[in-house]
């Protein structure tokens, strides 16, 4: 199994509910708690393992604003993992997930640097580092109801912007959508393999005009039609 | 990338630490300088007290080091590991080889040999920690085993030149191996910057997918800085880049070049301070110089 | 599959338990299931059954555990420390016992002799008809919410036109709409709604085209996104329906059987009667039936009405059709495209293109549900036809003070498509649409001691209605219904403070505030409320001698109170989402819900709404008490099981009657609150598909909303394309009408120019031209999607997002000015000036400058530490925007506000940008830290929540050692 997230350029529109159902999914998850540093005082900062960047393409007039949030993608070739001392990062090998065991980490950030994708961040309260875990604590949790065996991220996205599954099944709705979608990673050049893909904004097709008929109002106003 | 000044301190005096012990191997091997076993055992000390020096420096910025110990367990791929594992290899082996100097129990060339062998590993296996990162361009070259190694060879060597002068050793010939190092070092410095200014393939383009556009960050999603911003965003000005460059090619080569012409303990002692305070600049500029691909998910176009 | 044994067990599901409940953390109002462990909250996560959010969860409503967790949060009631100064944040804890006799007492004295006395205003909260009723029972006028400076221009547009609106009452056709136009809009309370439903149109490859000057949030996800100039819509619309009347891309079956298109409009310019409607002697008003060539009355069936047309009475009065005045008027030259584009910033070309792609969709796409359904009239109907486009507006149009023309103009726009309740166009949600207009008048006077005689606010069509008294002066408090603002029929909340202190019309005793932030981001002015809430007279007595806050956490408006109520937070009360008040219903069900307490209070704290049972019942309120004038209710929960309104018609419709076998209407059930628990919290009676559109001509479902008291009767509710009402109100500016009549000239000018009974498009009333020069940009705010106004600054995970808001403007104009990114400016208007920093940006109009609402904080507010960035960089809008307008004599206070409903104008704004000089850094102004309230825990500097000890996944040692 490759299990990943195909995330949604075209309908993300940058809200956040994401970003925080992971954290409050997660505080309490296998990879919590989850520590904030200065909550209420200046320049707050915690552990957040899904981030949300709005970036704008291309100059005036044609530019777009785009939301793009960003978490681990699970890479198939995961440098994050290999660069480990401790062997506290891994990847699963039955489905990819990649993790951290917060008792093996020593918080020497070289994981963090070995991911070009900003998806670990150290703990300021364990000094461990902490990143997406799939929500493995929920999709296979076998005591949740099956519906909800999905990331917390995915099921709260109010427009439906990221879907979970398997990509090595060709049938999987991520797999389909990144096939119909033209889905893409991001810094493909570096050779992670991402497992993540994010789905391109859509090209808007042209509109028909409803044809002209000048001067015809005062025709067709009275027709007669029945009250 | 944020420059961790435990990290400084670590690569620069073990490093030099490495360096001595590989000169001092290396005299065992080639008899450059005929040390009696009192010098040699205190020339070694001195180089594993700088190496031990730097290996607790870098458990400083660790911020879970009850888990240190644990980095020992991925040989097989981390750098890291392989850098813990190597360096407390060397410990036994530079005890067994001051032991046989001691007490002149033999097998003096194999413990030196190992011990040269080691160091020279150390070193390039901690170099490797960062140029293996394809995250960080400045840093994903041969050009910085390189450097680690001409930087250890050169520092080491400076101390030991020092120290045979401490001890009453002429060390002229050896200066003047260690002013063509120097130059040599120098050189390498220069087109390493050269080369620094190449464009990465990696841009804000390919970091969003937007190949075809020009993109700019409007919000990153946090508005008081992050993790990754104290780690990845660290900036300084240009002309305190430019300056820092002066004063690492002014303290690290020119100064120590110009001590190094003379003679004298003192001359030496402060030609390899100087040098030591140059390289701290160079593994200074070798954080701040490296640019992490994270920053293009921040905004910035190029890295 | 994994092995499930290299997995531990991730949680101990046996201690936990769900519970269903309401989120609040905005009022989207949506189905939340908390699951609870130790009693903590573990997760909080959306309802997938509930009918608003189906399962899905904003960020604020997935923050809920850092709510509870506010170090802002009261704990006791607070008393102004004698001798301490208002605003100081000096007080004494108190007890609920003593808090509650202070209040009562006052209030009963208040209450005995002249109840107006007491003005109580309430902010975003959503218990209106738990505090409307309390109102009227106490007797005053002066209640209202904040719906005057939020969004009445949207309500009662929508009320006055077509029976619903776009606000809360109505939603696009989601599933069915091919087309949709967002007008202003940057989150609006249908939160997770809107966003579900854009995710189904674009899925579904229909276009959504987003007017609204910055590209952010929902403009960044549309197929086109107009970059209008602020204010212009109304232009930028009737230049849309300019095109449609000329190139005859109308609906006039539509116009002709449910709108008042063809009624007919006495034509007498400058006689008295001209512009009403032509009515026969039963008072009905009348067409002209091409059939019989005749006038018969406009509900006649079976007739075929002219649109257009110019006609003698047989008493000789000139009259014309209303579309005959409407066709005119948009067809006249300054409503062609070329003239809108020089106002509104949106090219010719592209205005055509947008009407005509509308017309394409509405006229060569529609759609049809095959149902038999019955018309008004009881006639058989094999189908529904659907023209899919729809439309939906909020501030971005409301909070200017030309929103309720530029409102009615899409309303219209929506008719002559005939997009109005059919399927893929703009669809009503019960208990709406209701009759135009919902009848119910302003209370006018009260008296010692009794109710009011109708609720305090209402829905006037007249002169007759204005709550004035004989000399034509205001009578309420905020001057709604006076001739400055006759139709403001959700109150004018953001002038109470303003006029109290001025004594204009008159001084109050006390003024009580229950969920409204308004010594800060709900008032305009904010620096100088400040000073009006400390302000005082000769004798050194306050103007606003007690000021009484309900709160439940630690506000900038708690400084200034005298008596604080702490209240609970949403997850420890006892609420209802009444259908009485503001709906969550959704066009094809009727809804509403409940919420349950799934955490209990750790603080001496009290729901408001048991504090308002309480409060009536010792005041022996004649709805709170029985005949001898004993209490009625135990509590929140039994009124709202057993208070009715009317006979069967209560707070919940669901599971009425005894055996709760009644649904909508039935006699009250002791079991009803058990029924919602059992029901996840919320009860949705789903329509029949034949009761699903055209709901204002449909008897299939007006009969049903007869049933259930939503409608008075199951007449046809006729669109009002004419508005008869604005003409009443214009004839009296002219000196025209029969009954009551400002005399003053300013009041004469505003009814004479802007009741216009059709649409018309006028500059913001503070946006004079001379001020274009000199304040050059407009400026605007928008809400952010992750924080509810002034609340969420508070909670550790939203603040994280955003604790500092800067001001974005296009880079090029920026760098023009010499202002560099992230440089700071200063942002003044008339009546002041900011500091700010800026941020460039490509996605905003150019002449506009933005913000996001309400993350300024004053220092030492909301648990934060005094050098939080809220406070330091952080800024506040308000402060450069005018409760009044420009006064053009020293005796007139004229609000900021639309001059028909009184809606606050916030966006009106218009401001010059300059660099700040070198050094001059953080925002300004800056207020004195507030001190610490008593008993306020310390905030902590470090925080880590979870609900248990985390299961941590381990690696063994042979993966370690290994694995590759
Ligand atoms: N997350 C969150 N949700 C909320 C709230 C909140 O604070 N936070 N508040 C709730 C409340 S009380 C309300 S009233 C609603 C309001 O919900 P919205 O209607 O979304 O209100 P604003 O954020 O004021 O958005 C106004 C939008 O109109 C644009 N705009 C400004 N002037 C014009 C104009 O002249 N023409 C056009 N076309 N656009 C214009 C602005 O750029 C902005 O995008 O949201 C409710 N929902
Ligand atoms: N510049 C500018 N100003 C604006 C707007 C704008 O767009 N621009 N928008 C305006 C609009 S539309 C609105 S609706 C207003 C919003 O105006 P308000 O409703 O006044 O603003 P809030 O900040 O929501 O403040 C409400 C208060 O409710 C309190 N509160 C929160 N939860 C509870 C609770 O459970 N119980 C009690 N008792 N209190 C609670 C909060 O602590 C806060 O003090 O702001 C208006 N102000
Ligand atoms: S929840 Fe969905 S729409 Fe919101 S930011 Fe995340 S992916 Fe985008
Ligand atoms: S995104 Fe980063 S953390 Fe995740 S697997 Fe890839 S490299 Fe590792
Ligand atoms: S920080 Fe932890 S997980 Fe990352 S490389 Fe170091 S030990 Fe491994
Ligand atoms: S999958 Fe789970 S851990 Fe990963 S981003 Fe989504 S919620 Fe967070
Ligand atoms: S939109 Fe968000 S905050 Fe508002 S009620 Fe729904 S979940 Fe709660
Ligand atoms: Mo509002």
């Amino acid at each position: 199994m490759k299990l990943g997230l195909a995330i949604d350029l075209d309908t993300c529109v940058g809200c956040h509910a994401c970003a925080t159902a992971c954290k409050q999914w997660n505080t309490s998850g296998t990879i919590g708690p989850l520590t904030d540093e200065n909550p209420y005082g200046k320049d707050p900062d915690g552990a957040w393992l899904n981030r949300i960047r709005t970036y704008e393409v291309d100059a005036s007039p044609h530019s777009k604003t785009v939301n793009m949030p960003l978490s681990c993608m699970h890479c198939e070739d995961a440098a994050c993992v290999t660069v480990c001392p401790t062997g506290a990062s891994y990847k699963r090998t039955e489905d990819g997930i990649v993790l951290i065991d917060q008792d093996r980490c020593m918080g020497c950030n070289l994981c963090a640097w070995a991911c070009p994708y900003g998806a670990r961040e150290i703990d300021p309260g364990s000094g461990t580092m902490k990143k997406c875990t799939l929500c493995v604590d929920r999709i296979y949790d076998q005591n949740l109801p099956e519906d909800e065996r999905q990331p917390a991220c995915v099921i709260t996205c109010p427009t439906k912007s990221r879907v979970f599954g398997d990509y090595d099944d060709p049938e999987s709705d991520v797999s389909k959508l990144n096939r119909e979608r033209g889905g893409k990673q991001l810094m493909p050049e570096l050779g992670y393999n991402p497992v993540n893909t994010y789905l391109p904004p859509r090209n808007p097709a042209q509109r028909p005009q409803g044809g002209r008929m000048l001067g015809k109002v005062k025709q067709i106003v009275n027709r007669i039609i029945k009250r | 990338m944020h420059p961790a000044f435990s990290v400084l301190i670590f690569t620069v005096t073990a490093g030099a630490g490495y360096g001595l012990l590989g000169w001092l191997s290396a005299n065992e091997l080639l008899v450059m300088f005929a040390m009696t076993a009192a010098q040699k055992i205190t020339v070694g000390i001195i180089a594993m007290v700088l190496i031990s020096i730097g290996l607790s420096a870098s458990t400083w910025h660790l911020t879970n080091p009850k888990n240190a110990w644990r980095a020992f367990s991925r040989f097989r791929t981390s750098w890291l590991s392989r850098e813990m594992v190597f360096a407390l290899a060397l410990y036994p082996i530079a005890g067994l080889y001051a032991a046989s100097l001691a007490w002149e129990w033999g097998g003096l060339t194999l413990w030196a040999s190992l011990s040269l062998i080691l160091s020279l590993v150390i070193v390039f296996v901690t170099s490797m920690i960062y140029a293996s990162l394809k995250t960080i361009r400045q840093w994903h070259t041969p050009l910085v085993p390189t450097l680690y190694l001409l930087f250890a060879a050169l520092s080491g060597g400076l101390a030991f030149a020092l120290l045979l002068a401490w001890q009453g050793h002429e060390t002229s010939s050896l200066q003047d191996f260690l002013l063509l190092l120097g130059l040599i070092t120098a050189s390498v410095k220069i087109g390493y910057f050269i080369w620094f200014r190449l464009p990465s393939s990696s841009t804000i383009q390919t970091a969003t997918g937007f190949s075809q556009h020009k993109v700019g960050l409007l919000d990153a999603g946090h508005s008081a800085p992050s993790f990754l911003n104290k780690e990845f965003m660290f900036q300084v000005e240009q002309s305190k880049l430019v300056r820092m460059r002066w004063l690492m090619f002014m303290a690290a080569f020119i100064a120590p070049g110009l001590l190094l012409t003379g003679d004298g303990v003192f001359g030496l002692l402060a030609a390899w301070l100087i040098m030591m305070a140059g390289l701290l600049v160079e593994r200074w500029l070798f954080f701040a110089e490296a640019r992490h691909v994270v920053r293009l998910l921040h905004g910035h176009q190029q890295v | 599959m994994p092995n499930a044994s290299e997995l531990p067990q991730f949680e101990d599901h046996a201690k936990q338990e769900h519970k269903y409940t309401t989120c609040y953390m905005c009022a989207c109002r949506c189905g939340i299931k908390v699951t609870l462990e130790d009693d903590k909250i573990r997760f909080i996560q959306g309802n997938p059954n509930h009918p608003v959010n189906k399962g899905v969860l904003c960020a604020k409503g997935n923050s809920g555990i850092m709510k509870q967790l506010s170090p802002a949060k009261l704990n006791q009631p607070l008393l102004r420390k004698p001798g301490s100064e208002r605003g100081a944040a000096e007080f004494e804890e108190i007890s609920w016992d003593r808090a509650l006799d202070i209040l009562t007492e006052r209030l009963a004295k208040i209450r005995a002799t002249d109840p107006k006395q007491l003005a109580y205003f309430t902010g975003r909260d959503q218990m209106q008809a738990l505090t409307g009723l309390w109102a009227s029972q106490f007797g005053t006028i002066n209640w209202a919410a904040h719906g005057g400076f939020c969004s009445v221009n949207m309500a009662a547009a929508g009320l006055y036109t077509m029976g619903h609106a776009f606000w809360e009452f109505g939603d696009p056709d989601w599933d069915n709409t091919k087309y949709f136009m967002m007008f202003g809009v940057a989150e609006d309370h249908a939160s997770n709604p809107i966003k579900l439903g854009l995710k189904k149109l674009k899925e579904r490859g229909a276009k959504f085209v987003a007017v609204n000057p910055v590209r952010t949030g929902y403009q960044a996800i549309a197929d086109e996104w107009l970059a209008i100039k602020p204010g212009t819509d109304g232009i930028f619309a009737m230049a849309m329906i300019h095109v449609l009347l000329r190139d005859g891309q109308i609906d006039d079956e539509f116009l002709i059987r449910y709108t008042n298109a063809p009624q007919l409009v006495v034509n007498t310019p400058g006689q008295v009667g001209d512009g009403l409607l032509w009515r026969d002697s039963e008072g009905q008003t009348q067409v002209y039936d091409q059939l019989t060539d005749g006038f018969v009355p406009a509900n006649a069936i079976d007739v075929a009405p002219a649109l257009l047309g110019d006609y003698n009475t047989p008493d000789g009065t000139p009259v014309r059709t209303a579309f005959s005045l409407l066709y005119d008027k948009y067809m006249d030259a300054q409503y062609s495209p070329e003239e809108a584009a020089k106002e509104c910033g949106i090219d010719a070309e592209t205005i055509e293109r947008m009407a005509l792609e509308m017309a394409h969709v509405a006229f060569q796409e529609s759609i049809t549900v095959d149902v038999e359904w019955t018309d008004w009239a009881g006639r058989k109907q094999s189908q529904f036809i659907g023209r899919p486009v729809s439309m939906h507006a909020m501030r971005g149009i409301s909070a200017h003070s030309n929103g309720f023309q530029t409102c009615r103009a899409l309303h219209i726009l929506q008719a002559l498509l005939g997009t109005i309740d059919c399927p893929g166009g703009h669809l009503a949600k019960p208990p709406f649409p209701k009759h135009i207009v919902p009848p119910i008048k302003p209370a006018k006077g009260n008296a010692p001691n009794t109710p009011l005689e109708s609720a305090p606010l209402g829905f006037p069509t007249c002169p007759e209605d204005l709550v004035i008294d004989e000399a034509g002066q205001a009578r309420r408090i905020d001057k709604a219904y006076s001739w400055d603002a006759p139709v403001a029929a959700h109150g004018l909340m953001h002038m109470v403070i303003s006029n109290a202190v001025a004594g204009d019309p008159y001084p109050i005793d006390t003024l009580m505030l229950f969920m409204a932030n308004m010594a800060w981001n709900s008032s305009m002015n904010t620096a100088e409320t400040m000073d009006m809430l400390r302000a005082k007279d000769e004798q050194g007595n306050y103007k606003i001698p007690f000021i009484v806050t309900c709160d439940a956490f630690n506000s900038e408006t708690v400084a200034f109170s005298d008596l604080v109520l702490p209240d609970t937070t949403y997850l420890e009360r006892y609420d209802t989402i009444s259908m009485l008040d503001r709906p969550i219903s959704e066009p094809d069900a009727a809804c509403d819900s409940i919420r349950s307490p799934v955490i209990a209070p750790d603080r001496d704290v009290r729901s408001w709404q048991e504090v308002m049972v309480e409060v009536g019942s010792r005041l022996k309120f004649p709805a709170f008490t029985n005949e001898a004038g004993e209490r009625k209710y135990t509590g929140y929960k039994d009124f709202i099981v057993n208070f009715e309104r009317a006979p069967g018609v209560g707070f919940l419709a669901g599971w009425r009657g005894e055996n709760g076998d009644q649904h909508l209407r039935g006699a009250p059930n002791p079991k009803q609150w058990e029924a919602y628990e059992a029901n996840e919290c919320f009860f949705e009676h789903k329509l029949d598909l034949n009761q699903r559109y055209f709901r204002h001509a449909n008897l299939d479902y007006l009969s049903l909303a007869k049933d259930a008291a939503w409608v008075g009767s199951t007449d046809q509710i006729v669109i009002e394309l004419y508005s008869e009402t604005m003409q009443r109100f214009r004839l009296a500016g002219q000196g025209l009408y029969d009954g009551p009549m400002p005399t003053e000239e300013r009041h004469k000018e505003r009814l004479t120019t802007y009741f216009d009974p059709l649409p018309f498009y006028y500059r913001p009333l503070e946006q004079q031209p001379e001020d274009t020069a000199e304040y050059p940009f407009f400026a605007v705010n928008q809400r952010p999607m992750f924080m509810y106004h002034s609340w969420d600054s508070q909670n550790a995970w939203l603040r994280q997002i955003m604790s500092q808001n800067y001001l974005y403007m296009q880079r090029e104009r920026a760098l023009e000015l010499g202002i560099e990114d992230f440089a700071w400016a200063w942002l003044e208007s008339r009546s002041g000036k900011i500091r700010v920093q800026v941020k460039h940006m490509e996605g905003v109009n150019a002449d506009t400058v933005w913000t996001w609402n309400a993350i300024g904080k004053q220092a030492g507010a909301w648990g934060l530490s005094e050098d939080a960035n809220e406070a330091k960089q952080g800024f506040l809008m308000n402060h450069l925007i005018n409760e009044l307008l420009p006064a053009r004599t020293s005796a007139e206070r004229m609000t900021n506000s639309d001059p028909i409903t009184g809606q606050a104008a916030w966006y009106d704004l218009k401001v010059k940008i300059y660099p700040a000089a070198a050094g001059e850094e953080g925002s300004w102004p800056q207020f004195a830290p507030l001190k610490p309230l008593p008993g306020l825990k310390m905030s902590p500097r470090q925080q880590g929540y979870s609900s248990h000890k985390n299961v941590n996944l381990k690696r063994t040692w042979t993966d370690v050692l290994g694995n590759k």
